[in-house]
Order: C-alpha cells, then structure tokens, then sequence
C-alpha cells in the first residue's frame, strides 16, 4: 500500500530555479526565460523510494522572498519537507536560503530540509566556494543541481521523500 | 441577506451593493464536500479555474491536496494559488458540520499587476548584480593588466639602467685607453710592428667605444627627452676627427678613405652635435666594415642652412627586399652580415628622425651603397655657454696656464695630467668635491676641469658651490654621460663647457685653448 502523500515547499530567493526545479521534476520541461511566480503553485508526483515504495509528493512552489511574511507562513503549514533552493553564481541566495530553514523553524521545527544549489551548469559563473558547501553538509544535506540540463534534480527531490520516512 | 449578519454597520442597501460588485469581480465557485471528500454539492461557474468536473475525483484530490498536512477544524486561506488552468484564486477552507466548502475567489487580475511589478524589481536586481560582477570582472583584469604592465615597466627600467651602467662602464676605462694610444702613437721611434699593433688597438678600440655608444642610444630611446642640443658646429674640426678615428682602419684594409667638406654658407651650422657625431661614426664605421676593396668617400654639404651628407662605399651592397629591415633593431639581416648588435643603422634612423631631417639609401649588391642625409641647421634653441669664447685660431700658450683636475680615478687623473702637461699646463690634481671647492677658491686656477662623477658630493655640486660663492673662474665639466639633460644639468650648476668621455684628446685640446682664452 502507498504510503499517504507528504507535502513540501520549495523555498529560496528569487530567481534562483524553484519553478523550474519543478518544472523539470514533474513535466521534465526547462524554459529559459524567467516568469517570476506569485503566490504560490501546487503540483504533485510519486517517486520511488529506496525501499520499493511510491511516495506521492505534493510540491509547493513558492513565489521567492528573502524573508518569510505571515503569506510565506500561511502556504508553508503542514509542511514535512523543505527543498531549500540557493543560485550558485549568487552567493547571497545562499544566505538567503539559510535565513529562510531558520525563519521556518518556528512553523516547522521537524521539517526535513535539503539545499539545493542550483544552475550548476553555469558553475564556471559560480560564486559560492566549494569549501563553503563541505562546510554546510555538516548541517543539512546539500545537492548540486541544475534544472536546465537536469543533474540531480530527480535525487534531489528523492533524498527529502527518503528523508521523510524516517 | 437579512440584517442580522450584517458585518460592517452599512446600511442593508450598501452592503448588498458591495457584495454584488464583489461577487462579480470575485466570480466565486464553490464546492462541498463530505467529510471523506466527496464531492456533494456545487455552485457558480464550473468551467473558470479548469477543473474537469466529469471526473470529480481527480479535482476533488487536487483541492485536497491543498490542505495536506494541515488541521482542518478551522477556516483556511491561501491566497493566490495557481489551478490547473493556470488561473490564480484565492482559496478559502470553511468547516461545517457536513464536512467542508471550498471557496474560489478570481485573483487573476490582482495576480497579473503584482506579477509585472515583482517581475520588473526581480530583474532589476539580476541585472544590477550581473553588472557590478562584470564591472568587478573589468576591475580585475584592468589591474591584473596595470600591474603586469608595471612589472614590464620596472624590468624595462631594470633593462635601461643595467645597459646604461655597462655603457658608463665602458667609457671609463676606454677614456684611459685612447689617452695612452695617443701618447704612445706620439713616439717618433716606433717600430713598423708597434704601429701596426697600436692601430690594431686604436681600429678594436673604436669600434669597441661605438657599439658601447649604440647600446647607450638604444636603452635610452624610452627615457630620452627627443629635446636637441643645438651648439655651434665646427665642421672642420669634426671633418678632422672623424678622419683620425677611420682613415687608419682604411688604410689597413687597402681602402680610399676621404671627407669632403664644402662649406657654401658662411656661418658655421647649428646642430645637434652628439647626434650628428653618432650618425657619422654609425655610418663610416659600417662602410668601412663592410667594405673588402675600393674605398669610402663620405660629403660634407652646409649649404641653404642645411648640412648635406653622403657616405658612399663600394661594399657588399644591400638587396632590395632588405632596404627597410637594415633599419630595424637588432634585425637578421644586420646579424648575418656579421655585425656586431645590429644597432648601427636603426640608430642612424632614429638620430636622424629626431634631427627633423631625411635618410635615403640607394644600393647595389655586389657595387656598394650611398646613404643620403639631410639635416637642416637648428634655431638656436639653448644658449651656449661658451659660444662667445670660440677662439678659431689656436694660440700660442703665452705664460703656464693652471688646470686644476677633480676626478677620483688615478688612471683617468694621471693620463689627464701628462696630456696636459705635455699641452703646456702646470696641473693640481684633488680627488672630491670639498677639496675641490677649497682649493680653487685657495689658489684660483685658470681652468677647472671637474669630473662629474665624483665620490661622495658630485662634481656639479662642487661646480654650483663655487658659482655660488662667487667664483669666475672658467669650469669644464667631464662627464661620462653624453645626454642633453647631464649637458644642461651641468651648465645650469655654472659650468663653461661640458664634455664627455672616452677623452678626445683634439677636443681637449682645443677645450683647453677656449677655455684659456676666456679666461
Ligand atoms: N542556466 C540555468 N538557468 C536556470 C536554471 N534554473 C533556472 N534557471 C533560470 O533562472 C531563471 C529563474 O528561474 P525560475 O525557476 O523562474 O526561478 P524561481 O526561483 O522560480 O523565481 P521566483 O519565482 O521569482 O521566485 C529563469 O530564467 C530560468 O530559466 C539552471 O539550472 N540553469
Ligand atoms: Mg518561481
């Protein structure tokens, strides 16, 4: 029997690929322009689980903030995952992304979170250190993604459904 | 509506106004549905956010999802939710006892003026930070590029000075060199093998002293003011220099050597003496090097206020396709004749460039080469110093004239004294600039002759101290450094005449007779 559907918000900046993170996990579409989002989408999808399981996961895509206001707060409840999404070629979505797993902590406090940082095909415009990441990965799972051409955006979104079975 | 539910205090009438004009704009669907979710019951314009009604289910689920997660015992809102048609709503959750209402309210409207709004702020700072970080990008490779450049420039700087410091080198000790060759030509009792070996020596000594004067020119072309000296020229007298330095390496080679000089105007030519000499020894030396039979006729023209100068050779020649690299610095064609750093002709262009003048060469492989110079005379643009104190006619030395010699070198002083001496002059010799200063003002000589570089204090020190106290005397500056600025740098600190080394005994001779003269 398929285990009950876990909802989980994508939260990061703006611009930094949390549509289109999306996009690429559901449909596995890419577009290259930038069509801000307001409020928020919901999509959903199964993935497979380590164990052999389905797990319907329930994606909200949220328009990016820096910080979380009451709206942000309103769409995050009754979540049990974060997919965290920072900009590689912007160090402060890095911040940012961190600001935002503390703000949510309060709404949240056993949320599973996993940062993301995005465009990894436009490492060589890369701003945030490697060091930086070894660093993070002491805290928080952390993967390399790009939505463009696809790396790491099916793990990514299957290391937090595996995450919440725990 | 009755007036019991009345939320805001406006009249019945008010509130129902605003409700309909809301409920317009609102476009509201709502759906119930039981407490598994089931869909019961439905109200308002179905087709509007998309939801495929033929398969309730699935739409049931949809809205459901919504509220995953969350405790559904109180009213919920989310606003602006994007439904399957890509509209935006606002979604409100009522519990009632039956089980639940979901209410959509239109956003679109509301949705597509925040969008452009956010959209235009979220790019603003997307462009914004993509130019500071191309502007950074800029930054650093502008001062990647500077301080590249500044490293290129020190080592060009490092480059000059070191080449500098060799030529100032050489001049010292080949100073010395030409001193004792002259006294030792002087011998009258000279075997025919001695005199073959002292022109051996003068002919290696020459050509020696040209090239360290090449690599001086060339390691100051970046540095050197481009700023002429115009002096006076006695055109006789460098006809007899240039004569001495290269008729006898002519002769050794079995070559005519001859200088022609025809003097058309009557006033002696103003020019760029240190250049003009540069660009004949350049040029002679190369003729008379390249030369194997026939010989090297050079023409001195001063004529309509131009000197016109041709050095004509019966050489090896220079083909065609090689006319303007002879002209280029360190060139292959230069290397492959066997010259010595292929300085010679790319100086001669320039000196010539800076002179305002014109540089021609004709040639023939196998018959010879023609360089073809005009310079025209120089505006008087420098006062001379010792331009009134031309004395043409070397005079008899009538009484011992003093000479007092400041230099620190003992081969340089000595050489110095018994060419003076041999000249007639009762010589002192102190080797600093303080016991200069002391002993000419002790016992004035009749000429002080002052080395410039000097231990401790410079010789243009001891030179401006003694102006300042008075001293008249007249003061020939030594140098070793054959540029404008030393030249001015020491006639500005009160100095007569200014010349450099290696020593041309000629001219010291007849330095010595002005200076006399003056005195
Ligand atoms: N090169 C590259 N571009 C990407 C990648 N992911 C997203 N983008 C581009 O980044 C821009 C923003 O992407 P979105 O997915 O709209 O970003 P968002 O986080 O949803 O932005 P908001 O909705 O404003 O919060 C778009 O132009 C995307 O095409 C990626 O992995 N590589
Ligand atoms: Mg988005």
């Amino acid at each position: 029997m398929t285990p009950q559907a876990r909802k989980i918000c994508m939260l990061g900046d703006f611009g930094v690929g949390k549509t289109s993170l999306v996009a690429r996990f559901v449909r596995n579409t890419f577009s290259d322009a930038y069509l801000t989002t307001v409020g928020v989408k919901v999509d959903s999808k199964e993935v497979a689980l380590a164990n052999g399981q389905a797990q319907k996961l329930v994606v909200w895509d949220i328009a990016g903030r820096s910080a979380l206001d009451a709206l942000n707060m309103s769409y995050l409840r009754g979540a049990s995952g974060l997919l965290l999404v920072a900009d590689g070629t912007r160090e402060s979505t890095l911040r940012t992304a961190i600001d935002l797993l503390m703000q949510s902590r309060s709404l949240l406090p056993d949320a599973q979170a996993v940062l993301l940082v995005n465009k990894l095909d436009l490492v060589e415009r890369w701003e945030v250190a490697p060091s930086t990441l070894v660093e993070l990965r002491h805290t928080l799972p952390v993967l390399e993604t790009s939505a463009r051409a696809g790396d790491g955006v099916e793990q990514a979104f299957a290391e937090l459904a595996g995450r919440l079975q725990a | 509506m009755s007036s019991e539910l009345s939320i805001s205090g406006f009249s019945a009438d008010v509130e129902s106004h605003i409700a309909r004009f809301l409920f317009e704009r609102a476009q509201p669907l709502l759906l119930e549905f039981d407490k598994s979710w089931q869909l019961v019951n439905l109200q308002g314009d179905t087709a509007r956010f998309g939801f495929d009604l033929d398969d309730a289910r699935t739409a049931a689920g949809q809205l459901q999802d919504l509220f995953l997660g969350m405790p559904l015992d109180e009213t919920i809102d989310l606003p602006f939710v994007q439904m399957p048609n890509g509209r935006s709503a606002h979604v409100h959750l009522l519990v009632i006892d039956r089980g639940y209402q979901v209410l959509l309210l239109d956003a679109q409207g509301e949705h597509d003026r925040q969008q452009s709004q956010q959209q235009s702020g979220n790019e603003a700072v997307l462009i914004g930070h993509q130019k500071t970080k191309a502007i950074n990008q800029l930054r650093q490779i502008r001062s990647e590029l500077e301080s590249q450049r500044a490293r290129l420039q020190e080592a060009n700087a490092l480059k000059n000075a070191l080449i500098a410091t060799l030529s100032h080198d050489f001049r010292t000790p080949l100073t010395s060199i030409f001193g004792y060759l002259h006294l030792l030509e002087e011998e009258p009792d000279n075997s025919a093998g001695t005199r073959h070996a002292l022109r051996a020596l003068r002919r290696n000594s020459n050509y020696l002293f040209t090239l360290a004067e090449n690599l001086l020119e060339y390691a100051r072309a970046d540095t050197r003011s481009s700023l002429l000296a115009p002096v006076r020229l006695d055109l006789s007298a460098l006809v007899a220099d240039l004569l001495g330095l290269f008729k006898p390496m002519a002769a050794e080679k079995a070559l005519t050597f001859s200088i022609a000089l025809d003097k058309a105007d009557s006033e002696e030519p103003l020019l760029d003496e240190l250049r003009l000499r540069q660009v004949l020894v350049n040029l002679i030396s190369n003729a008379v090097r390249y030369t194997q039979k026939g010989g090297v006729g050079v023409q001195l023209l001063w004529k309509d206020g131009a000197l016109k100068i041709e050095v004509r050779d019966t050489g090896i020649g220079i083909a065609e396709e090689f006319r303007e690299k002879v002209f280029i610095a360190f060139n292959r064609v230069g290397q492959a004749a066997g010259s010595g750093a292929g300085l010679g002709l790319s100086i001669v262009k320039r000196l010539v460039r800076q002179m305002h003048g014109t540089l021609e060469l004709h040639s023939k492989v196998g018959e010879g080469s023609c360089f073809r110079i005009v310079l025209p005379g120089l505006a008087k643009l420098v006062p001379e110093a010792d331009a009134d104190a031309v004395e043409a006619a070397p005079s008899r030395i009538e009484r011992m004239h003093t000479v007092l010699i400041v230099d620190d070198g003992p081969d340089i002083t000595h050489l110095l004294e018994v060419l003076l001496s041999g000249m007639g002059y009762r010589v002192r010799i102190v080797g600093d600039a303080t016991s200069a200063v002391e002993s000419a003002l002790a016992d004035p000589p009749d000429v002080l002759l002052v080395d410039v570089e000097l231990p401790g204090l410079s010789g243009n020190t001891a030179v401006f101290r003694l102006r300042a106290k008075g001293y008249r005397g007249h003061i020939v500056t030594l140098s070793a450094t054959p540029t404008e600025e030393a030249r001015k740098v020491a006639l500005n600190a009160g100095a007569n005449q200014y010349i450099t080394k290696p020593i041309d005994i000629e001219q010291l001779a007849r330095t010595m007779q002005r200076a006399v003269a003056s005195s």
